[in-house]
């Protein structure tokens, strides 16, 4: 009997002590409550609350947001949408968020399977949402479509999908220019290498065409292989046979880790450059044992690159906090500035007036200038955010791209190294 | 006339009171509808309407679960199939068709019922560990199918862009918990009918079943296909009350274990274990999102306490505390009778 009232007794006492702890009363004093979603127990999300954490810490210790001509301090809420495993749990965490938590803003979503319910969700509740890690161009899309709707809704990072495909082509068309000076090769021979997921069709499509037409490259095959393959060196095999210079990578699932590690250590005669997620991250060189040296990747930032004048110090006290470099997802340092500027500018916290000074953004961050379009999406381009192209050297992640010698519309970033072919890629093809 | 009415309301009343007040674990489940009922009277907070809604409508998957795995004993390990097909039908027709959600849920479970037989047929001949194996395979199966036409299904994005269910949180409540009580009833009934026997020996012996002459191939394939029926219409529920349809959400591996955990919890082949082994731990898991670091490990440590205490399940355990058994005509009676309320035999 004795075990059954324990067996009883816990599992509701647990939930009552939790109904209790989760009932807590409202923060104190004037406060703007700044929800930041992610997936907390994955990087992702760690980075979207450390970026955000860092940005409060220093709006409040200068004094807060200001109001009108009241001083409120940014209280955040760590909402952990579990979104890499349940759609329904991140669903259920924003709109708990926005109707117990009572937040006024909210920032962070990673992934669109999950960000798009997350998305209706909050513009059901007509509350502001400055997306820090998907990159799907449709969720912005839909501003332009339905304004009146979705107007509560701004990617402040990553750039959108489709700017993401001309950083990629402009990644490749540079390995182009240095195959051809070091090998002599005029008309590279590209093989097309992109995880099996919707999100890389575009990017497979528009290659496929426009590689043998705008770019003067010829096409000698696509390969597909799953986002969690541990194994490619079926495909590397193939790519080698079909005498491939280049691989034109699309990759965002863990795939990226195997891949490099055999294209390294195959020594496969094809300069890797595209798009690698897996690549942009601290942990990489150590995962690839060292033989993802040279592969090259877009990214966000890469360290000791001066982006703009915050740029370094940003990553500096990132590092320093939380030990390692920040991913994309840290963007929610951006998004809480320019979220404190537009709040200032309006003097309110009304959605509406808010959404007004949004509109109006042009705030200089640490990825660069951010501005956002007619559908709230942040401008890519010369002078605005362009992303990065990095690439690994010597167990460093250097940054490649905009070239360091400004031949991209005169965009230079301190810190920029030259793109490195890879020596055994010089040695089979060079005359 | 008034004779009549008062002689049907007289009827009516002495069914309510001998077949469900005599009994506290029917009078535990009138009480339950009953509050669902008035919740939105008590309270207008739309995330608790959420919760709730979508406890139904995992409450209807779980017992669909049940139907088949706990009472035929047809272990299946990817139930999330039918939830996905029916999920994927609803939406895709919503989306291209443009049909209504209530016409949509319906075909989607009909879709889900097709599925049934898809996957009821050739796992006919397999049972145990290897019937379990060939279900699990089917969700993945479907996931790639999904990811080959990304241009109709959206590959790993999902499908978005849904109609919602009603458009207004409370509506979508009472046609969840409608529907909720009564497919549950439907299931319940099922059970206890000549065809929920069979469901029950064919477990427990199918050779035995076969034996008697009953062909058991029909009644398993029976099952699969109300098991997906059911399961259908909580997978088209789910799309438009979320307005997506996505591998993830639908067809996950975690989908399908999650059904069988909510009905292990609340107790298998009881149709109101899953229901209601649904309804707390749905809320428990939210709740303990004041702990995310630790939220999993603690949902696990629940569920696993309890079932340590609790190996049958949670209303298993709780009706055998408040009801006994007649040892002789096998109907339940109240735990504090000392002598059964139909044979008079004695209880204790």
């Amino acid at each position: 009997m004795k075990k059954v009232i324990i067996g009883a007794i816990i599992p509701l006492a647990v939930c009552v002590v939790l109904l209790v702890t989760s009932c807590g009363g409202a923060a104190p004093g004037k406060v703007v409550k700044i929800g930041v979603v992610g997936p907390m127990t994955f990087i992702q999300g760690e980075h979207h609350w450390y970026g955000a954490q860092l940005a409060a810490e220093e709006i409040n210790a200068a004094g807060g947001v200001m109001v009108g001509n009241e001083a409120y301090q940014i209280k955040l809420v760590k909402v952990d949408s579990n979104e890499i495993i349940s759609v329904t749990d991140a669903a259920n965490a924003i709109e708990r968020t926005i109707t117990v938590d009572k937040v006024d803003f909210i920032v962070g979503g990673f992934r669109t399977e999950a960000v798009t319910p997350m998305q209706e969700i909050a513009m059901d509740y007509g509350r502001i949402f400055l997306c820090c890690g998907s990159s799907t161009k449709e969720l912005c899309d839909k501003v332009g479509d339905d304004y009146d709707r979705y107007k509560y809704w701004f990617r402040v990072t990553p750039i959108n999908s489709t700017y993401l495909g001309k950083v990629d082509f402009m990644l490749l068309g540079m390995v182009a220019e240095e195959l051809k000076a070091e090998c002599g090769i005029e008309v590279p021979k590209v093989a097309i290498l992109a995880e099996k997921l919707e999100w890389a069709e575009d990017i497979v499509a528009a290659a496929q065409v426009l590689l043998p037409v705008m770019y003067g490259m010829e096409v000698v095959g696509t390969w597909r292989p799953s986002d969690t393959a541990t194994e490619v060196t079926a495909e590397l095999t193939a790519i080698e046979a079909a005498g491939a210079h280049i691989i034109f990578t699309t990759f965002s699932g863990p795939v990226g880790i195997p891949y490099a590690r055999q294209w390294g250590e195959m020594q496969i005669p094809a300069a890797s450059v595209g798009i690698n997620v897996e690549a942009q991250k601290e942990g990489f060189w150590d995962a690839t044992g060292g033989y993802g040296e040279y592969e090259t990747t877009m990214n966000t930032y890469a360290p000791g690159v001066k982006i703009t004048d915050q740029t370094i110090d940003f990553g500096e006290r990132f590092v320093e906090d939380v030990g390692e470099f920040p991913t994309y997802c840290a963007g929610t340092y951006e998004a809480l500035y320019v979220l404190k500027d537009a709040i200032e500018a309006a003097g309110t916290l009304d959605s509406d007036a808010v959404i007004v000074e949004l509109e109006k953004t042009d705030y200089t961050g640490t990825a660069g200038r951010i501005v956002f379009d007619e559908n709230h999406d942040v401008v890519w381009g010369p002078g605005y955010v362009t992303g990065l192209g990095v690439q690994w050297q010597d167990g460093e992640m250097e940054c490649v791209w905009p070239p360091a010698d400004g031949s991209w519309e005169g965009v230079v970033y301190e810190g920029a190294v030259t793109y490195e072919l890879p020596p055994w890629v010089i040695e089979a093809w060079a005359p | 006339m008034i004779s009549i009415v008062n002689a049907y309301i007289g009827r009516v009343y002495k069914e309510f009171r001998d077949e469900i007040l005599v009994l506290p674990s029917k009078t535990i489940v009138l009480l339950f509808c009953l509050i669902l009922f008035l919740i939105p009277l008590m309270t207008s907070e739309l995330y608790i309407l959420r919760i709730l809604i979508l406890a139904s409508i995992f409450a209807i998957f779980a017992a669909s679960w049940d139907l088949l795995s706990g009472f035929t004993g047809q272990m299946n390990f990817g139930h999330a199939l039918f939830f996905g097909v029916a999920g994927y039908t609803s939406a895709l027709l919503n989306l291209y068709v443009g049909l209504p959600p209530w016409l949509t849920i319906p075909i989607g479970a009909v879709a889900a019922v097709l599925a049934g037989l898809v996957v009821g047929v050739p796992c006919l001949r397999l049972r145990g560990p290897y019937l379990a194996l060939a279900t699990l395979a089917f969700p993945l199966i479907l996931t790639g199918i999904i990811y080959i036409f990304p241009d109709i299904t959206g590959g790993e994005l999902g499908v978005s862009g849904i109609d919602p269910l009603s458009g207004s949180r409370l509506i979508d409540y009472y046609i969840a918990i409608s529907l909720m009580i009564g497919l549950g009833f439907i299931m319940w009934k099922i059970t206890g009918s000549k065809t929920g026997i069979i469901f029950h020996a064919i477990r427990e012996d199918e050779v035995a079943v076969r034996a008697s002459g009953i062909n058991t191939t029909k009644y398993k394939l029976l099952a699969f296909c109300l098991s997906g029926l059911f399961a259908g219409i909580a997978g088209g529920l789910y799309v438009h009350f979320m307005r997506i349809a996505g591998p993830t959400s639908t067809l996950a591996l975690m989908v399908s274990f999650q059904a069988i955990i909510w009905a292990i919890f609340g107790g298998i082949a009881t149709i109101y274990g899953p229901i209601a082994g649904v309804f707390i731990l749905v809320p428990v898991t939210e709740l303990l999102r004041v702990m995310p670091e630790i939220r999993m490990l603690l949902f696990a440590v629940i569920v696993l306490l309890v079932l340590l205490f609790m190996p049958e399940g949670i209303t298993t355990w709780v009706r055998d505390k408040i009801e006994k058994e007649c040892p002789r005509c096998k109907v339940r009676n109240i735990a504090t009778r000392k002598i059964c309320r139909i044979c008079s035999a004695d209880l204790d």
